[in-house]
């Protein structure tokens, strides 16, 4: 469904909204989206659903800084401009907004190039993705059984605004997740891709049945602080988190992130590097922001040192920075702008070379429920889940009843003593995604027991 | 489109297939629209206005489901997204594991139309008027001295829709949703400290209309609560202690109950339908009748007819008139939340809890109203009745395992209890618990007049994800937890 539109037909539905009377300035977002979701549990098809939609998101300004939203999902001409009127009077009744700084004008530069778009994905029929789920399933020996889902999305987005920015771009992705469960104990697999044909379900299917042999008769590990191996899937946790919380530039410059007033000094070990780069081929990219900010490569974490915060434009103006770094979410939004496309740099070694270095601490797959708990130290907490394991000179020993962990997100990265050769690419946010190695931590603190 | 003739039309199209496979199908048409104003210190950080509409096809074709749903109201889209439908509860056919033929329940067929009480509508309301009562709340807020800045929003949603299905069912509903809150933050020191006013997370909300936000009378707590927030930045951490006394204020223990008793009781959690998302659950089906989940003095029922609950409306989303369920009764486990299907698999009829965030999206078991019946007394009284404790207010963060067992909940002020006074201000308070133990401890709930039905805005669950309002009315309680963080 995906491309449905196009690059003339989905920027010209805003025509008419972007010359509206009586505004200084219009900005209308619009997207067409078509999204398939086949969900598995007891290793059968419970749910199964398909949708296509669309939404025109226009913002106005009225007398400079006044500025009002109004969103709707009926694409027609009539419905956009309604929108848009809706929206001017949004705006007429708000107060004078000093912060605003106005919309981006066209980038003299245009928009990089981001690959992120596949015709096949995006005509996947529901037969396909039912065989992706069953190619997962047939990994499971007997008595394993899966739950998960197989997700194929195809998107188009426009940002066109009165100061001459038009910009369109598509995109698809692809998801497959299993969770397996067997006896007393369950394991976990999932990956994403934007061509669901670089997915290797049974690859998938294979893991999670593995981890399901190896935490057959879980152990009680008591809580307490212990070096840890955190896969991929839990290092995207924490990264996510603080990529949300602690690299959001209007947080920081409130005094409510780890970073605040803390630009240029070392708070992670040197083994770590973030960046947020919605143009690496690495990602599901997109070519520019919320407001039509072209994105582009933003070093946020270096080497162990903080060097950056993300932007939209009211929240660069606000911190002086130099402009907006590409970050702007959907209008109206308060928080400022957000990294959303966040990889860490790879080290080398596998995850078993990782295990090897530990003598007694906890290998983790993933985390489950994390919520932030302090701002300012950005700590987290949050449960393991679906395949936890007890690590004893330098092997996995055995299957580890789940913990609840509360730590610090930078005390835990400042710890970091070896870093994953392989990343993954495992999870969304928003529009984007989070591209992440394996890490090997030198303390993380679980705070307290599960009896399975 | 009216929304009645875009059901009609799709049900239409649904028959107009003569596909005998078919064994049931039911059409949502719905329009959503959004209100919402967001303002921050003397300023407006944002307004909108949302508007969507569509509709949602879901057919059972040979024992397995298909869902389609499309934003386009033209005839040939409908038909189209009939026809996805069907294809995609083909292919469900095709992965069918050790499970027969999904069932639905015997319940009748409904027709009628129910519409939220309320006095003014709040998607009708001047946003001008809105903007003068939020920026006064700000206004007043602004003056506690130390304070960082004030955010005070509102949001309004109504919710239009038309159901029909093969069996007979016709049913137009309009429900109406409202809350509004404020939220003081203190910034200083490396400390962000937040106080919220009547609750976190965007206040409090219910179904009614634009006078239950002015009965909030933002304005006039807005001072006391942003001069809390402040003091929180010279308190002192919460200490870490095992087994103590904490009275847990009613805000907090709605989402204690939502958390803990509403999740777990989910029929499709219990059998294992999210297992790979949000989870499975403590619970066994077997349970029921003989499961002590808490002391005799707990008692949870589920009731989407609670006047002006979050969580109340007519019929829920597989046209099943609203109900109510005794849940946890003296203590003892006896009842779940279900859906048609899932109640189909007891050999009961559903308890109506079956709710989509959209006319996109299926159904899945969410929670109306989960309510635990009051006690005696109040909050004040229990504090006196206590000894030796903390007092924790309000939820700051939330956080339980994939079997709604191991929780640990931060709250944004504690007080330290001594001999029946409250002591002590404590800032990053937490306490955590297991489900069980916890609800085993309660020694004492506070009675009718402390009992308020707090509503929970953003309830997430399901692939694709969803986001359900759902109440939960709850008074002050009394608890065993380990408080702070070793």
């Amino acid at each position: 469904m995906a491309g449905r539109l196009g690059p003339e037909r989905l920027p010209a539905l805003a025509d008419d909204a972007v010359g509206i009377a009586g505004a200084d300035a219009v900005e209308v977002v619009l997207t067409a989206t078509a999204t398939s979701l086949t969900r598995f549990a007891d290793s059968r098809i419970h749910q199964n659903v398909a949708r296509t939609d669309g939404e025109a998101r226009v913002r106005v300004v009225v007398d400079g800084n006044r500025v009002g939203v109004g969103v709707t999902n009926d694409l027609s001409p009539s419905g956009i401009r309604e929108t848009a009127e809706r929206a001017r009077e949004a705006a007429t009744v708000s107060p004078p907004d000093p912060t605003f700084r106005g919309l981006p004008a066209p980038p003299p530069a245009g928009y990089p190039d981001v690959a992120a778009y596949d015709e096949r994905t995006a005509a996947t029929e529901p037969a396909q993705r039912a065989d992706l789920v069953a190619r997962m399933l047939a990994e499971l020996p007997r008595g394993v059984y899966g739950a998960g889902a197989a997700v194929t999305d195809a998107g188009e987005l426009a940002v066109v605004n009165s100061q001459g920015v038009r910009a369109y771009t598509r995109s698809t992705r692809a998801m497959l997740r299993i969770l397996a469960s067997g006896g007393d104990s369950t394991g976990y697999a999932e990956a994403g891709a934007w061509r669901a044909g670089d997915l290797r379900p049974e690859a998938l299917g294979e893991r999670a049945a593995r981890k399901v042999a190896l935490g057959a008769h879980p152990q009680d590990v008591p809580a307490g602080s212990y070096p840890v191996v955190l896969e991929p899937l839990a290092v995207a946790t924490l990264v996510e988190w603080l990529g949300e919380a602690g690299l959001a530039g209007k947080a920081a410059l409130e005094g409510r992130s780890p970073v605040s007033g803390r630009i240029g000094e070392q708070i992670c070990s040197p083994l770590v590097t973030i960046v947020d780069d919605a143009t690496s081929p690495l990602v599901p990219g997109m070519p520019f922001d919320y407001e039509g900010t072209p994105k582009r490569r933003l070093p946020l974490i270096e080497r162990g040192v903080a060097v950056g915060v993300a932007h939209d434009t009211t929240s660069a103006a606000l911190a002086g920075a130099p402009g907006s770094t590409g970050h702007a979410l959907p209008a109206p939004n308060g928080d400022g702008g957000v990294p959303t496309h966040l990889l860490m740099e790879p080290g080398d070694g596998s995850v078993d070379d990782l295990v090897s270095g530990v003598e007694r601490g906890l290998l983790v797959t993933r985390f489950h429920y994390t919520n932030l708990t302090h701002p300012t130290t950005s700590t987290i907490t949050g449960m393991t889940r679906d395949g936890t394991f007890w690590i004893e000179d330098g092997r996995v020993a055995y299957g580890a009843r789940n913990l609840r962990f509360t730590q610090s997100i930078v005390d835990a990265l400042a710890g970091v003593d070896a870093v994953g050769a392989e990343t993954a690419l495992s999870a969304f946010l928003l529009a984007g995604a989070v591209r992440v190695p394996a890490l090997r931590l030198r303390s993380f603190a679980f705070t307290s027991t599960t009896t399975y | 489109v009216d929304l009645a003739d875009l059901a009609d039309a799709a049900l239409d199209a649904v028959r107009a297939t003569r596909d005998t496979r078919i064994e049931y199908a039911d059409v949502r048409a719905t329009h959503d629209e959004t209100e919402s104003v967001d303002v921050r210190d003397d300023r407006v950080e944002g307004v909108s206005r949302r508007s969507s509409r569509g509709v949602g096809i879901r057919v059972l074709v040979d024992g397995a489901w298909g869902f389609a749903a499309t934003a386009a109201a033209s005839p040939a889209d409908v038909r189209s997204a009939v026809d996805v439908a069907i294809d995609v509860a083909r292919a469900s056919g095709h992965v069918r594991g050790e499970h027969n033929r999904t069932r639905l329940d015997e319940t009748p067929p409904a027709s009628g139309s129910y519409v939220t009480p309320h006095e003014r509508d709040p998607l009708e309301v001047p946003l001008a008027e809105k903007v003068e009562h939020l920026l006064a709340a700000a206004a007043a807020a602004r003056e506690a001295q130390g304070l960082s800045f004030v955010e005070v929003v509102t949001d309004g949603f109504r919710r239009r829709m038309a159901f029909r299905s093969t069996a007979g069912a016709r049913i137009e509903q309009t429900v109406l949703q409202v809350g509004g809150g404020l939220h003081a933050w203190a910034v200083g020191g490396g400390e962000a400290q937040v106080r919220c006013y009547p609750n976190s997370y965007r206040g409090q909300f219910v179904t009614g209309g634009w006078e239950a936000v002015l009965a909030l009378d933002l304005p006039h707590h807005a001072f006391d609560t942003a001069r809390d927030a402040v003091a929180l930045l010279d308190a002192p951490d919460l200490p870490y202690a095992e087994d103590a006394t904490v009275v847990v204020d009613s805000s907090q223990v709605a989402l204690q109950v939502h958390e803990s008793i509403g999740h777990p009781l989910e029929l499709d959690r219990i059998l294992g339908m999210e297992r790979a998302y949000a989870g499975t659950s403590f619970v066994d089906v077997d349970d029921r009748g003989s499961l002590q989940y808490g002391s005799p003095l707990v008692t949870v029922t589920a009731d989407a007819t609670t006047p002006g609950g979050l969580g109340t409306f007519g019929y829920d989303d597989e046209g099943v008139p609203a109900a109510t369920a005794d849940l946890i009764r003296d203590g003892k486990l006896v009842g779940f939340l279900t859906n048609r299907e899932t109640a189909a698999e007891l050999g009961e009829r559903s308890g109506g809890t079956a709710r989509a965030d959209s006319w996109g999206t299926i159904p899945l078991i969410r929670m109306s109203n989960v309510s635990l019946a009051p006690g005696e007394g109040d909050l004040e009284s229990i504090v006196a009745d206590t000894a030796d404790g903390f007092l924790l207010v309000t939820n700051r963060s939330w956080s339980i395992d994939d079997r709604r067992h191991n929780f640990q909940f931060g709250c944004e002020v504690a007080y330290e209890i001594k001999n029946g006074q409250r002591g002590r201000l404590y800032r990053n308070s937490s306490y955590a618990g297991r489900t069980v133990d916890f609800w085993r401890s309660c020694d004492a709930l506070g009675g009718a007049d402390d009992w308020l039905v707090w509503g929970v805005p953003n309830c997430g669950k399901g692939e694709p994800a969803q986001n359900a309002r759902v109440g939960h009315g709850a008074s002050t309680g009394r608890f065993r937890a380990t408080i702070g963080v070793r």
